[in-house]
């Protein structure tokens, strides 16, 4: 089956989100879509499937014009996506997600077997150590993606849209996936994969429509006959640049943040580190590993069972996020802007100033909304946040600049010690490389950061020292000495050397 | 027709229009309800439900639902009841005592729900069972009939059309409106009631908010009922047992977010006020009083689908 997307616009309000877009998808052929946070992709991808009407334009299911009033009529006629968005209901079976709406029925009643042998075939395609069985919330965020895919395969998709779906998973799962698409691939199957990834893409797919700011740059150009810069170039509009992060000084005789000899209830031993005045602490591990939950810990978010926390060389107990940003100037940039970052009903405004609404009350405790407005808009000038006013409700800005607004809120409250979980997950180049520098500059100006990343690029751009953590514990630090040959290396080697050891405590 | 279509964007218009068309119809359909006497008895018996409404509200603000308003009312009422009666309380004495009453509800509430981690609508459910029996196991379903006349006087006193009792409410949707706008509890209250995850990574206190909204709409619920109390001059068992009803319809056709992190203090009054105006208008009409709940029913879900349009259209959805 042939797709074809002729000059489709769509505008929300105060955003031109697609104008005059093309592309053209034929059968068994994998077809890139890429593009800067913003450019279109997801919304073209749901007016494909119905889930958004465009302005104007039409789209083609071989020659014929469709308008498919919902996900169900695309799915009908063999077009599913894979959205950004988890779809999957956590309390059901992973076959029962799978098949959904088509239930095998026997009797009446809903057969069990039947759901699990026919999500077995499907399953088995990608990924099969997961549990037919098993409750799709007990999975982690890599195998969730995987059903999502197999659900999508098990409706005898014609044409399959995924976006960004490498985005949450390892590199391991990542070569499953491909193995699958290339199998569908040779099947007939057409699809259109969206990722930031260009190593992905130039392993999988042949041709390449790009998006920049709504607008087609580049449509089907094939991708044998372009280079990693003119694909860069194409989608930020300039050459790339690398991220300056400059000289910092690093005092090491000033301690800011230890933790000695840290256990806590959710299975971290022994942790030891220590975070200097200034420095950027990598903390990189796979997915899983227990970074995010360490944090959590420092911050008082997670019991620890065992051992101590210093704040300037002064054992500290912390009660909550609370009382971390409050007493000890702690803020945490969470890696799930969405879910714990932001309030994404509320203003720019409001969410930037969370973190000083006490600070700005008056002695009659009043928040003069001039005052408070004064006190964003610099961080917001500073991050160069896109928008057309304060005002503006942060659920209606890309995911660059949420980011950049929940970065904003800690820059604000002024915080020396910053935790920072995957800033970049799901963001464009430019502002990636935007993000980087910041972090930086942060740092420069004498906040200490412990970095949280699976991003290896990111960690030997940015860090100092990393440390290793796997399975919950820290197995290596190394010092970085921003050559990726040599520091991935290493890095990879602490990883390899437990993992050896102990492989049941993989992942 | 696009500044019809804006002007059905701001939250109360919808409202407003049909407070004034409603007023308008009614001045046709009924001549007695321009009377001052009309207009005085049907904003007398709003003052109670603003109260009622606002309370609420707050637990709706920070995304929970207190369940527990009515029969915190009514047990607040006959408490009050009870001091003056019983004991010779003054009023004095006796209002500060019943609003605690009402404060000290909502403490048990919050703090239940902080401390089980039990969602509040099922907290409150089980306490708001426990304060009606507490109610009627104290007055064996009595009414406490003899109250200071200076209440009962306030409670029937009027400048022309407005009632003594109106007051009240006017003076908490004020501080109510500056609270949520203004100070850092009421923001955060917000905050956290748009997405408790992210409020409390931002370094606000779980705890505080939802105890202190909580205390606020026992306190709100504890205010609603001294009023009923001078608005009868009777302290009954059963006042708060018709509460449940408005205290949500009235902030949700407001505008309120039933998921938390949104409220108006303006919309929940308009609110009010047309649920008012109707139940007047069907009295003035001898409409029979069932199909006021009919159209009570009717109203909430038309107010919800224009909040549903509203969010679409404005890209919030």
């Amino acid at each position: 089956m042939e797709l074809a997307i002729e000059s489709v616009s769509k505008s929300f309000p105060g955003v031109q989100a697609l104008d005059g877009v093309s592309l053209d998808l034929k059968a068994g052929e994998i077809h890139a879509l890429m593009g800067e946070n913003g450019a279109g992709k997801s919304t073209l991808i749901k007016i494909v499937t119905g889930l958004l009407r465009p302005d104007s334009g039409r789209v083609l299911l071989n020659g014929r014009p469709v308008a498919f009033g919902s996900p169900r009529d695309a799915l009908r006629k063999g077009v599913s996506a894979v959205h950004q968005e988890r779809n999957l209901i956590p309390r059901f079976s992973v076959g029962e997600n799978i098949l959904l709406e088509r239930l095998p029925v026997r009797n009446g009643l809903v057969d069990y077997g039947a759901v699990e042998r026919e999500a077995r075939r499907y399953l088995d395609l990608l990924d099969p150590g997961i549990d037919a069985r098993a409750e799709v919330r007990s999975l982690s965020v890599a195998q969730m993606q995987i059903v999502e895919i197999a659900k999508a395969l098990s409706l005898e998709t014609k044409i399959l849209l995924l976006d960004e779906p490498t985005a949450s998973i390892t590199e391991h799962e990542t070569a499953a996936l491909f193995k699958v698409l290339r199998k569908l691939r040779e099947d007939g199957v057409a699809i259109v994969f969206v990722s930031h990834k260009l190593e992905e893409v130039f392993a999988i797919a042949e041709r390449v429509t790009v998006l920049r700011d709504g607008r087609n740059v580049a449509r089907g150009t094939l991708l044998s006959e372009m280079t990693r810069q003119t694909l860069v170039s194409l989608m930020i509009g300039r050459a790339e640049r690398v991220a300056e992060i400059g000289e910092r000084r690093i005092d090491p005789a000033r301690v800011v943040l230890e933790a000695r000899g840290l256990s806590t209830e959710r299975g971290h031993r022994d942790i030891s580190f220590a975070l200097h005045h200034g420095e950027i602490l990598g903390l990189y591990g796979l997915v899983g590993a227990g970074r995010s939950e360490l944090a959590h810990a420092i911050l008082g978010a997670e019991r620890i069972s065992a051992g101590a926390l210093l704040i300037t060389g002064r054992p500290v107990r912390i009660r909550d996020v609370h009382d971390a940003a409050r007493r000890f100037r702690m803020g945490y940039v969470s890696e799930d802007r969405k879910q714990e970052g932001l309030i994404l009903m509320h203003s720019i405004t409001r969410n930037v100033a969370i973190t000083i609404w006490r600070r700005l009350a008056n002695a009659v405790g009043l928040i003069n909304p001039r005052s408070e407005t004064r006190a964003v808009a610099p961080f917001i000038a500073r991050l160069d946040v896109r928008t057309p006013s304060l005002g503006q409700i942060v659920g209606n800005l890309s995911g660059g600049n949420q980011q950049k607004v929940s970065i904003a809120k800690w820059l604000a409250a002024e915080s020396q010690i910053l935790i920072i979980d995957e800033p970049t997950v799901g963001i464009d180049i430019k502002t990636k490389t935007y993000l980087h520098e910041l972090i930086g500059e942060i740092a420069r100006e004498g906040a200490s950061i412990l970095l949280i990343s699976s991003d290896m690029a990111e960690m030997i751009t940015l860090a100092d020292r990393i440390l290793v953590m796997h399975g919950f514990r820290l197995v290596g630090e190394v010092v970085n000495d921003h050559r990726y040959e040599t520091t991935s290396k290493a890095i990879m080697g602490c990883v390899h050397a437990v993992a050896d050891f102990e492989p049941a405590a993989a992942g | 027709m696009s500044w019809f279509r804006r002007l059905l964007l701001v939250e109360w218009s919808g409202l407003a229009a049909a407070i004034v068309l409603g007023a308008i119809a009614l001045s046709f359909i009924a001549p007695n309800f321009l009377t001052e006497f009309n207009i005085y008895v049907m904003l007398r018996s709003l003052s109670v439900g603003l109260l009622v409404a606002f309370a609420q509200m707050i637990t709706l603000g920070v995304g929970q639902m207190n369940i527990a308003v009515g029969a915190l009312g009514g047990l607040t009422a006959i408490i009050f009841g009870a001091t003056m009666e019983l004991y010779g309380f003054p009023i004095a004495l006796a209002v500060p005592v019943a609003l605690g009453i009402g404060a000290l509800g909502g403490l048990i509430n919050g703090l239940l729900t902080v401390r089980t981690g039990v969602n509040a609508f099922i907290i409150t459910l089980a306490t708001a069972s426990a304060f009606t029996g507490v109610d009627f196991g104290i007055t064996g379903s009595i009414p406490f009939y003899k109250m200071p006349a200076a209440l009962v006087a306030f409670g029937d006193r009027h400048l022309s059309a407005i009632p003594y009792l109106l007051v009240a409410p006017l003076i908490v949707a004020m501080g109510l409106g500056v609270f949520f706008s203004r100070t850092a509890p009421g923001r955060q209250l917000l905050a956290f009631g748009g997405n408790p995850h992210a409020a409390e990574l931002s370094g606000i206190s779980r705890e505080r908010v939802v105890v202190s909204a909580h205390v606020l709409s026992g306190l709100l619920a504890g205010a609603a009922a001294v009023l009923a109390v001078a608005q009868l001059g009777s302290a009954q068992p059963t006042i708060g047992a018709d509460w449940l009803l408005l205290s949500f319809a009235a902030p949700i056709i407001g505008g309120a977010a039933l998921t938390g992190g949104h409220i108006s203090v303006l919309g929940t009054m308009f609110a009010v006020l047309l649920l008012g105006l109707i139940q007047n208008g069907m009295v003035l009409a001898k409409v029979d009083p069932y199909w006021v709940q009919f159209v009570l029913g009717a109203l909430i879900l038309a107010a919800v689908g224009l909040n549903r349009w509203r969010a679409v259209e404005s890209g919030a959805a």
